[in-house]
């Protein structure tokens, strides 16, 4: 049952990231603007720090993969890059103090760290062709506000949502 | 050093040849995708289907407000042009009736303009943004293959980059790629043939290469498919030239192309089918996909 309704959640917003990603795509936000959503990096996120390690890497993985293969159509990148993140994200917050605002801080860091990991291995795979500057200015500034935004609007619900189903005592 | 190579390092190491093996595996011209990826593509694409609707209703309505602030003055404009509409109307009606006779004449039946097409409708795009691609709720089932134009009322926007049994993902002419080519004409008294391939995200423009050097490209002249591809019909628009370049060598000259279709506003669709075949199965779409 537990699996059952996370695993919606996460399909929920696997399919709402394309759609807004449909949806915005015209110059909404401005014209040379680039938004790009990391719902589901966010929601993997919040699992791990407010649920447990082991299943927030679990999921990131099959996220991930998920992600690779129907978006992007390059394999492995994202799937071995989210539970990795996740490893990190639990490493810091054993050190970090457990509360709301930090881990907003913490999930907002990482999705930063996220985009520029993406951002070198596509210029890797010349499959990106701009310079570092331009990159900050049209595509990582405006993604990082836009994720900050879900971030503070989903917290609180991923929150409670994830805490209630106890995932504490599963698996560790 | 025991504690040097413990588990978790001996993990990252593994994962890290994993990465690399499967990045290796997926940049490969591939011809189908595996049955796994597949699922993925045609189970997320369903639930996007189920999605789609009440959103893009919801966004149209929006949108069809917005339109309702300026249907005055669009009409007032669109009355002036009706005029002309009609005279060029029965101008084209002549044309295609006298083409058709001389084709009759002369006993040719193929033409590589003609094709049938398939209405798609965009149900996602890829968020990462990186490569330009949309996902279509047709696919296979629908007649939807490979390598196939994509085009919308405007103009050309890509070719079916993979396609599953219910959707397909397109991949757009801006996203760069080398792989990602169309074989085009500059119309003019002298026509100009190249490759469309690459796209200046900046100033949202298309890049056209390979043109020869002494060919004299007019500034606003229209860029159409040539269908040398081999899949690809002739005659699709794809937008106008703007500027013109010659290469750092000389050789050659770059048109930079204004694309008739918004690539960031595209909402439904045509997949088209070329009637005339191309050479052989492995000559096919020479140009487009190398």
């Amino acid at each position: 049952m537990k699996h059952f309704i996370l695993s919606f959640i996460a399909l929920l917003f696997f399919v709402f990231e394309s759609i807004f990603a449909q949806l915005f795509a015209s110059d909404v936000f401005g014209a040379d603007k680039i938004l790009v959503p990391r719902f589901i990096m966010i929601f993997v996120f919040f699992l791990t720090m407010f649920g447990s390690r082991k299943i927030g890497m679990l999921y990131g993985a099959i996220l991930g993969l998920t992600y690779d293969a129907v978006y992007t159509e390059i394999l492995g990148v994202y799937m071995l890059l989210i539970p990795f993140l996740a490893y990190l994200i639990s490493k810091c917050m054993k050190i970090l103090q457990n509360n709301i605002l930090i881990s907003c801080l913490v999930a907002l860091l990482f999705t930063a760290v996220l985009e520029v990991v993406i951002f070198q291995m596509n210029i890797i795979l010349s499959f990106a062709d701009m310079g570092f500057a331009e990159y900050m200015d049209r595509r990582f500034v405006p993604t990082l506000l836009l994720n900050l935004v879900f971030i503070i609007i989903s917290c609180y619900p991923l929150k409670r949502i994830i805490e209630m189903l106890d995932l504490q005592g599963e698996l560790e | 050093m025991p504690q040097f190579f413990n588990k978790k390092l001996l993990l990252l190491l593994v994962s890290i040849i994993v990465l690399v093996a499967l990045i290796g595996f997926s940049l490969r011209e591939r011809e189908e995708l595996t049955w796994p990826e597949k699922f993925l593509k045609d189970t997320t694409g369903w639930v996007g289907n189920v999605f789609n609707k009440p959103v893009s209703g919801i966004t149209g309505f929006v949108g069809d407000l917005k339109e309702l602030q300026h249907t005055y003055d669009e009409n007032k404009k669109l009355k002036a042009r009706l005029d002309e509409y009609v005279l060029l109307k029965t101008q084209v009606q002549d044309l295609k009736e006298e083409n058709e006779e001389l084709r009759d004449n002369l006993g040719k039946e193929d033409d590589l303009r003609k094709y049938s097409p398939i209405q798609a409708t965009v149900i996602g795009r890829n968020p990462e943004r990186w490569h330009e691609m949309l996902t279509i709720n047709k696919g296979k089932r629908n007649g939807v293959e490979k390598n196939m134009a994509v085009i919308t009322s405007t103009g050309l926007v890509g070719k079916v980059k993979v396609a599953t049994d219910f959707t397909a993902s397109v991949q757009l002419l801006s996203s760069i790629d080398k792989a990602n080519r169309v074989s085009a004409i500059i119309q003019g008294k002298d026509k100009a043939f190249g490759l469309i391939e690459g796209f200046d995200d900046e100033k949202n423009l298309l890049l056209m290469k390979r043109i020869p050097y002494d060919k004299k490209i007019k500034k606003n002249s229209l860029v159409i498919t040539s269908g040398y591809g081999g899949i690809f019909p002739k005659g699709l628009p794809i937008g106008k030239v703007v500027d013109v370049k010659v290469d750092q060598y000389g050789l050659n000259q770059t048109a930079y192309i204004e694309p008739s279709t918004d690539f960031y506003d595209i909402n439904n669709v045509m997949v088209v089918k070329r009637e005339v075949g191309g050479v052989e199965d492995e000559m096919d779409g020479e140009d487009e996909v190398k």
